[in-house]
Formats: C-alpha cells, sequence, structure tokens
C-alpha cells in the first residue's frame, strides 16, 4: 500500500466515523459534533483530490458557518434534554432500505470501467477555476446568487419576531 | 477562452430579479401604495418579463454553452410569466388580508419564475439544477409564509425536508451520469449514449435511475409523492396555486427537454419504467381524492393525478407526444388556475375551505360557481373543453407508440375522477347556503377567470392554433440532437 | 496514486448512511444533517469525476462548489422554517407535526 493510500484510509475511516455518529448518536449535540468530524474529514479528502481551493471553501462554509448555525438551532430548539426515543419505528426497513442502496451503488461503481484516467488526479489552479466560473458558467453563478437571496429573505422573514411576539 | 456571452439573452431573467428588488423597496418606503396595488405593481413587471421574451420568437440564440433562447424557452417562458402574473393578482386581496411583509412574497415569486425559466431554457445540468433549486426555495418560503398558522409551517418544513432529500438523490444521479459521459450538456450526454455503452452500464443506469427517482419527487410522482398533500394542504392558497401551476409546468419543461435530448437513446429502458410510475400516479393520485374533504387536499390529489397522464407522455417520447404533452400542460394549467381563482375567491369571501362549506354557491356567486363547474369538468377531461381535447391528442400519441394500453387506463382514471369532481359540484348546486346573501364582484378576478374560462374553452373546442405554437417550440429540442451528432463535441465542458 | 473507485466508495457510504438517517431520524434538524451528509458525498463524487476523469473541463469541480452553496443556502432556510414551527408550537419533532393527517 503506497503512502497516499494509507493516508487515504485513515481519512476515509474518519469521515465515515462521523457520518455514522450524525446517524447513530443519542445526544442530539453529539451528532452535530460528530458531523463536523465528518465535515471536516471531507475537506481533507478534497486536499486528497488535488482541490486545494474546494477543501478551504469546505472549512470556511461548513466548518464555520453551516456547524454554527446547525449548533444555535439545536440548542434554541430543545424541548428537554432526554427526549424520547431517537428513532422512529422504522429502523429495520431503513437500514435495509440504506445497505441495498449502498450494495448496489458500491457495485455499479466498482463494476463501471471509467472512461479516462483513473488513477491520477490532475491539480486544477485556482486561476482555471475562477476564469471558468465567470465565464463558461456565468448563468449558473449568477443564478446561485439568487438563491442565496431567496435563503436570506425566506431566512428573515419568516425567522424573525413580529410585534406582540 | 469563450466567446463573450450575450447577456441581453437573459433580458425578462434580469428584468424579474430587478423588479422583485423593486418590490420590496417599495414596500420598504412607500407603505402608502397600499399591498393590494403592490401585488398589481408585481403583476405588470412579471407581464412585462413575458412580453420581453417575446423577441426571441423563431429565434435560435444560444447564452454561451449552457442555455437555449429559442421557441421552446420562449413558450415557456410566457406561460411561467403568464402563471406568474395570475398568481400575482390573485394574492392581492389574500395577502392584503391575511400575511405580513408582502412585498417579500412577490419578490419570492418572482424569483421563483426566475428559476423555472431557467430550467426551461437550459440545455445543460448545472443550470438546469440551480434554477430548479431556485424555483424550489422560494415555494419551500412561501409555503411556509402564513408564519404563525402551523399549517403553513408544518407544510412548509415537510416540503422542504422531502425536497432537500430529493435533490440529493437527483445530485447523485447527476453525478453519475457525469461520471459515465464526461459531460452535463444535454446533448453530449444524448451523443455519448447513443455510442457503444456497454463499459458504462452499471453507472448509466443507476444514474438514470437515481435522476428519475428525484424528479420523481419533485413533480409528485408516486411512489415519491408523500408529503406532497400536506404542503398543499398547509400553504397560503395563492401559493398552493402557484406550486400546482408553475412547479409542475418547470418540472416537466425540464423532464422532456432532458429525456428528450440526453436520455431518448435509452428510451427502449426507460419507457416502461416511467410508464408503471404513470400507472401509479394515476391510481393513487385519484383514488385518494375521493376520500378527501378539504378542497386543498383535493386538488392537491387531483393534481397528482394529473401528472400521471404528463408521464404517459414522456413514456410515450416522441414528437408528437411531446407536443400533445405542452400542449396538455398548457391546458392544465390554464383549467387548474381557473379551479384555484375560484376556491380563492371564496377562501377570500368566507375563510372556508372544506367541501361541505361550499354549500349553495351557485346561489350566491352564480358566476363563480358556474365557472369551478367548467373548470373541474375540464380536469376530469369531459368533451368540450380544454381537459377532453388535450388528452384525446396525448392518448393518440401514445397510441401511435403502441402505449395503447396506458392510454386506456388513463381514460378509466379520468372517468373516476369525474366521481370527485361531481361531489363538489353538488355541493355547489344542491346544497343549501348557511346565509342567502350575494357576493361582492372583485371585477379583477372576475376578469382574470373570465379569462382563464375562455382559455378553457379555446383550447378544448379550437386547439389547433395553440398546438401549432406548442410544435414549434418542441421542433426545436428534437432538431437540437440531430444538428450536433455530425460535430465533435468531445472537448466541450 | 489513489484509484478513483475508492473515493466513490466513500461517497457511496457517506450517501447511504445520510439516507438511513434522513429514514430514521424524528428530530427535524437531525434530518437535516443527515441531508448534509447526503450533500457531501455528491460532492466528491463531482469531483472525483472532475479531477480523474474529465481535467481539461473539469465541470464536476464547478458543481461541487455549486452543490456547496446551495447546500449550505439550504441550511439556513430549514432552519429558519423549523425555528418558527418551534417557536409557535414548541415541538422540534417531525413525527409531532401532525395536524395534517391521510
Amino acid at each position: 500500500m503506497t503512502y497516499e493510500e494509507a493516508i487515504f484510509y485513515v481519512i476515509a475511516a474518519v469521515t465515515v466515523a462521523g457520518g455514522l455518529g450524525v446517524v447513530i448518536a443519542r445526544n442530539v449535540i453529539h451528532s452535530a459534533l460528530f458531523l463536523i468530524m465528518a465535515l471536516l474529514g471531507v475537506a481533507a479528502v478534497y486536499v486528497l483530490l488535488a482541490s486545494e481551493f474546494l477543501a478551504i471553501v469546505q472549512v470556511l462554509v461548513y466548518g464555520g458557518a453551516v456547524t454554527i448555525l446547525i449548533l444555535f438551532a439545536m440548542m434554541l430548539t430543545r424541548v428537554r434534554d432526554t427526549a424520547g426515543p431517537m428513532d422512529g419505528p422504522q429502523r429495520p426497513i431503513a437500514a435495509l432500505a440504506a445497505t441495498i442502496f449502498l450494495g448496489t451503488t458500491v457495485l455499479a461503481v466498482t463494476q463501471t470501467e471509467w472512461r479516462g484516467n483513473t488513477e491520477e488526479a490532475t491539480v486544477i489552479s485556482i486561476y482555471e477555476i475562477g476564469e471558468v466560473l465567470f465565464t463558461t458558467w456565468a448563468m449558473p453563478f449568477e443564478i446561485a446568487s439568487l438563491v442565496l437571496m431567496v435563503s436570506l429573505i425566506g431566512a428573515i422573514v419568516l425567522a424573525r419576531g413580529e410585534e406582540g411576539e | 477562452m469563450s466567446t463573450s456571452l450575450e447577456w441581453g439573452l437573459l433580458a425578462p431573467e434580469f428584468l424579474l430579479a430587478g423588479w422583485a428588488a423593486f418590490i420590496i423597496l417599495i414596500d420598504l418606503f412607500w407603505g402608502g401604495l397600499g399591498k393590494e396595488r403592490l401585488g398589481w405593481l408585481a403583476a405588470i413587471g412579471v407581464v412585462a418579463a413575458g412580453g420581453l421574451s417575446l423577441i426571441w420568437v423563431n429565434d435560435a440564440k444560444q447564452f454561451g454553452e449552457l442555455a437555449d433562447i429559442n421557441d421552446y424557452t420562449t413558450l415557456f417562458r410566457v406561460l411561467f410569466t403568464g402563471i406568474g402574473a395570475t398568481i400575482c393578482i390573485l394574492s392581492a386581496r389574500y395577502v392584503r388580508d391575511r400575511l405580513l411583509n408582502p412585498g417579500e412574497y412577490y419578490a419570492l415569486i418572482l424569483l421563483a419564475i426566475v428559476g423555472a425559466n431557467g430550467m426551461a431554457a437550459a440545455h445543460e445540468l448545472l443550470t438546469a439544477y440551480i434554477s430548479l433549486e431556485l424555483l424550489s426555495f422560494s415555494l419551500y418560503a412561501l409555503t411556509a409564509y402564513a408564519k404563525f398558522d402551523l399549517r403553513s409551517n408544518e407544510g412548509g418544513l415537510k416540503y422542504m425536508l422531502l425536497g432537500a432529500f430529493s435533490s440529493a438523490i437527483f445530485l447523485y444521479g447527476i453525478g453519475l451520469i457525469y461520471g459515465t459521459t464526461g459531460s452535463t450538456q444535454y446533448a453530449v450526454i444524448g451523443e455519448v449514449l447513443s455510442g457503444d455503452t456497454s463499459d458504462i452500464e452499471w453507472g448509466m443506469y443507476l444514474g438514470l435511475a437515481l435522476m428519475i427517482g428525484g424528479l420523481g419527487f419533485k413533480v409528485a410522482a408516486v411512489p415519491f409523492h408523500m408529503y406532497t398533500p400536506d404542503a398543499y394542504e398547509g400553504a397560503p392558497i395563492p401559493i398552493t396555486a402557484l406550486i400546482s401551476a408553475l412547479a409542475k409546468a418547470a418540472g416537466f419543461a425540464f423532464f422532456l427537454k432532458l429525456f428528450a435530448v440526453a436520455f431518448l437513446p435509452l428510451i427502449d429502458d426507460w419507457r416502461y419504467f416511467i410508464a408503471g410510475l404513470s400507472v401509479a400516479t394515476m391510481a393513487l393520485g385519484n383514488l385518494v381524492a375521493i376520500q378527501q374533504r378539504n378542497v386543498k387536499r383535493l386538488l392537491a390529489y387531483s393534481s397528482i393525478g394529473q401528472v400521471g397522464y404528463l408521464l404517459l407522455g414522456i413514456a410515450a417520447l416522441s414528437q408528437d407526444a411531446a407536443s400533445a404533452l405542452v400542449l396538455h400542460m398548457i391546458g392544465y394549467v390554464v383549467t387548474n388556475l381557473a379551479a384555484f381563482t375560484c376556491v380563492i375567491l371564496y377562501y377570500n369571501w368566507t375563510g372556508k375551505e372544506e367541501i361541505e362549506e361550499y354549500k349553495g354557491l351557485a346561489e350566491r356567486a352564480p358566476y363563480v360557481a358556474l365557472c369551478l363547474t367548467i373548470a373541474l369538468f375540464s380536469l376530469a377531461g369531459m368533451p368540450l373543453f380544454a381537459g377532453f381535447a388535450t388528452k384525446f391528442i396525448l392518448f393518440q400519441a401514445a397510441a401511435d407508440q403502441d402505449l395503447l394500453w396506458l392510454a386506456a387506463v388513463a381514460a378509466f382514471f379520468s372517468f373516476v375522477s369525474l366521481y370527485y369532481y361531481l361531489i363538489l359540484i353538488r355541493e355547489m348546486y344542491l346544497g343549501e347556503p348557511e346565509e342567502k346573501t350575494r357576493f361582492q364582484t372583485p371585477w379583477l378576478e372576475y376578469t382574470a377567470l373570465t379569462v382563464l374560462i375562455a382559455g378553457v374553452f379555446l383550447i378544448g373546442l379550437y386547439p389547433k392554433p395553440v398546438f401549432n405554437v406548442v410544435e414549434d417550440a418542441t421542433a426545436t429540442i428534437f432538431v437540437s440532437e440531430e444538428l450536433e451528432s455530425g460535430e465533435d463535441l468531445v472537448g466541450v465542458p | 496514486m489513489i484509484p478513483i473507485d475508492n473515493f466513490l466508495v466513500l461517497s457511496a457510504i457517506l450517501f447511504s448512511l445520510g439516507m438511513y438517517g434522513v429514514l430514521v431520524r424524528r428530530n427535524a434538524v437531525l434530518i437535516l444533517m443527515s441531508v448534509e451528509l447526503m450533500l457531501q458525498a455528491v460532492a466528491i463524487n463531482f469531483v472525483a469525476f472532475a479531477v480523474y476523469l474529465n481535467p481539461e473541463t473539469f465541470t464536476g469541480l464547478i458543481f461541487g462548489i455549486f452543490v456547496i452553496v446551495i447546500a449550505a443556502a439550504e441550511v439556513g432556510l430549514a432552519l429558519a422554517i423549523i425555528l418558527r414551527l418551534f417557536r409557535n408550537r414548541q415541538i422540534s419533532n417531525v413525527d409531532e407535526a401532525d395536524l395534517m393527517k391521510w
């Protein structure tokens, strides 16, 4: 096993452990913390994929903003500390569905002969990313800014307190 | 470095987005305008954007490599702006009386229209997906807009969580298709898929299945329809109308273009799967509608049933079927909006939305009751009305593609739907109203209602002109596939 | 170097975990977190495909950026709705939001 593969397995293990924690943990705050672990693990995965820009964005956006949001929301909506059973009654069916999906996907992914270079990742410079983002992909870029505006408007209108509240 | 982009092609979308900001500012700074007129002002902007999009009739341009501005786009831009303007006008009184923050309400509707336009215009998956999310987010926020109404909160939450889940599934599918074909352009995907695919079969089929699943959620096909009725019931009524018209129409505009260009080579593989979805959707939508007591929920299940007919059009995909599908969609939109106009009017007058509370409407507002009856008959596919003509053409196209059995099933369920529409009609005409006073007639809504009902009759009795327009539009998406096959597009993103 | 399949299997695992979480969890914020997990998996897929298979036109990398944008916006809006529901009704479990039934 090469160096890179060993590092990959370590990072993958951390990320999967984080993901597992999110869906299994009994305490909601623990789940949120496991999510942070998973998100940062994914950032490391991006570094392995030779995409440092994306890794930094991941840490900033997710590790920074999203986790803070989730933790706040979690703390603001706690009903009681031990709030009944965490999971619904469909646990075995859900587990079955997820396992079947996993099996199918892994099979599909390994059986497919991907067309292209499957062994080596190419580094793509941030210069190229920037150039393409504002020219070739200008329309999604503009629409994405509208998506953010909608999210802002919606969040403010819905969550703010009105008079008499 | 690509050539400079013609931003002018997106003028309608820019106008809509700018107008949205303008409405918010007006609401903020000029309170004297009045909440009702704010809605009319919004509608003016929407109509202007629709008018602007007519500049490109019979034109065929491209925006970079991302979107087409051709007859297909123009048709849908006009349709979507029409829907948006109607909803803005219908919302005016409702918002004035029952909702806070009207400026943002109209702004969200305008932005939803931008998203819908993008979905129809895109010929590449990233643009289409981002536009889909723009539309969806606006609708989530609008569904939950009645802040202090618990059903609105609940509907918005369920709609959003389901929407997020389905987006993730859809995206995973897109990812696999991108991985197997190397591109997100519909034309390139179509080209790759029509070649030898034996080495990428697994990824390709899984990607396709996931995309169908994700899209199924978005248009509320069975078995992906779970929280749609809750969203419909909880949302403020004008927004229910918006979702039933805009989200479905935009979803199918996207679905049709994607499958006609990108996945057409695989049609024998997905045709029967989609046909199966169509049957399940028609069955569940129509059968459950029978049990409903709430008008909004009834119309929600009825529109799920209608999605079944639209899926029939996709299963039978060919150029004729595509035209039939778009025609049926236009007929459905017009009829549904007419029905909802009546429902909104009744709610504005009385605040009631249970079927049994509609009793005696024929005495208190005969014109509204008549229009609602016409709309419901049209949805059921009775002759004379839009529903019959469009379904007939659709079934013909299906029969041409050896799907006659599916058309027969659809006709059967059309018949079933008549039953639950008749329940409502019976309440209106045979029930005794609590008071006998006549309702006031708001001229603007009545005009809108008249226009819509006229549309129902026009499509029902003389669909040829509309059909010709639709045929020109769908011809563009089938032609583009042939054009590309002669060129080398492998290097294009 | 690391073969692409490794990344694809990792993303499949994360996606399945997220899917399990959405189906099983009752708290709305936890469901949202599971969806985030699924979106992470999707982004890894896109970036891997771009960087390995299509480096000249790295559509997947751009797609990955946009997935992050959409996911973050989604979290913002969803949490606002959850907060509003909580303030009105003091609940945070989706099961308890059952005013509207069949």
